[in-house]
């Protein structure tokens, strides 16, 4: 995790589980743009928008695209800073090696350090 | 993103292979070589081995991925799958000049990329 | 200093969401649902803003909630709204 954060610098909070509603599909489509333009990006999953990382979804039952090729893509748009709010990961009974991805968890006055330390800061 | 309207038909030998507003297959499992090399001199591009290994690239990243990438993810899994001197946008301009994600996902037989100018 | 908007009642996780971004000198603007938020019986959830918290009169109004106003959330109208957009560095919502 880096310490300075340049002006340029976006986080995307995602709140939204999969499949329930379009947020979490939004905000990483904002992420990915931002990315692709060269913005350095931080994701913080918090709450229900946690279960998004879990091993093994899959596409909705009438076939709608899921959001877990689309995290795996991440790497590849050099989104490799991921967070997640430790206190929601508590509040799910979850642990990081359920997690598909490496993660970092944060705390609450991180999380508000974070919030205050990024140029933009866009919530899902 | 992929689009179903279709604007008008690629001939390909007997084939008729409908393409959307922009050019791309509007259904994605029509693609082939054949119809790849069809969109290729659309584009005025005779294909070399250096584009196909690119195309490669390109089929495999929507397999994994289910998104065609934008520039920057095609950047790096060209130079991930074929090595750093391959892996650099001057390079992919050579092969597909205007947009390399964009002309590669059509040739390739993909959507759209959506993240892309 | 940063303003944070909520719009969900005390009952939502959002609520907890909001808290765990906000900055020590940061405001809290409850807004639409969130102004129920404002009841006393809901101070309890807000100790950690205290003295940070207002809730926006034209929602209180319309939910008949004004008057049941806890005394230690600060009311604000729409142009008092704007004002503290221009006096924060930026703005957050949570929702």
């Amino acid at each position: 995790m880096q310490d300075a954060t340049s002006p340029a610098e976006l986080m995307v909070i995602l709140r939204h589980a999969p499949h329930g509603s379009s947020w979490l599909k939004e905000g990483l489509d904002v992420a990915l743009v931002a990315a692709a333009f060269d913005r350095r990006v931080t994701l913080l999953f918090m709450g229900e928008g946690i279960t998004a990382l879990l091993e093994g979804q899959q596409a909705g039952p009438l076939g709608q695209k899921g959001t877990a090729p689309t995290l795996a893509m991440l790497e590849m748009y050099d989104i490799d800073n991921l967070l997640v709010e430790q206190r929601g990961m508590d509040e799910l009974g979850l642990t990081s090696d359920q997690l598909m991805l490496p993660v970092t968890g944060v705390d609450d006055a991180e999380i508000s350090r974070l919030v205050a330390s990024h140029a933009l800061v866009l919530n899902f | 993103m992929a689009s179903t309207e279709i604007y008008r038909y690629l001939s390909v030998g007997e084939q008729s292979i409908p393409l959307d507003p922009e050019g791309y297959l509007v259904n994605m499992n029509e693609w082939s070589i054949q119809v790849c090399e069809r969109l290729a001199e659309e584009e005025g591009i005779a294909l070399t081995a250096d584009h196909w290994e690119i195309i490669h690239v390109l089929r495999d990243f929507y397999a994994r991925f289910e998104q065609a990438p934008a520039m920057r993810p095609l950047v790096k899994s060209a130079g991930q799958a074929l090595g750093p001197e391959k892996g650099r946008s001057i390079y992919l301009m050579k092969l597909f000049p205007g947009s390399p994600a964009k002309v590669g996902a059509r040739l390739a037989g993909l959507p759209k990329p959506a993240n892309c100018l | 200093m940063l303003l944070h908007t909520l719009n969900r009642p005390p009952t939502s996780q959002v609520l907890a969401q909001a808290l765990a971004g906000m900055g020590s000198d940061d405001k809290l603007l409850l807004i639409e649902d969130g102004v129920i938020g404002a009841l006393p019986a809901h101070r309890v959830h807000f100790d950690r803003v205290a003295g940070r918290l207002y809730a926006l009169q034209e929602d209180l109004e319309s939910r008949g909630l004004l008057s049941l106003c806890d005394e230690a959330v600060r009311v604000v109208d729409v142009e008092g709204f704007i004002s503290m957009t221009e006096t924060c560095e930026r703005t957050v919502s949570w929702y």
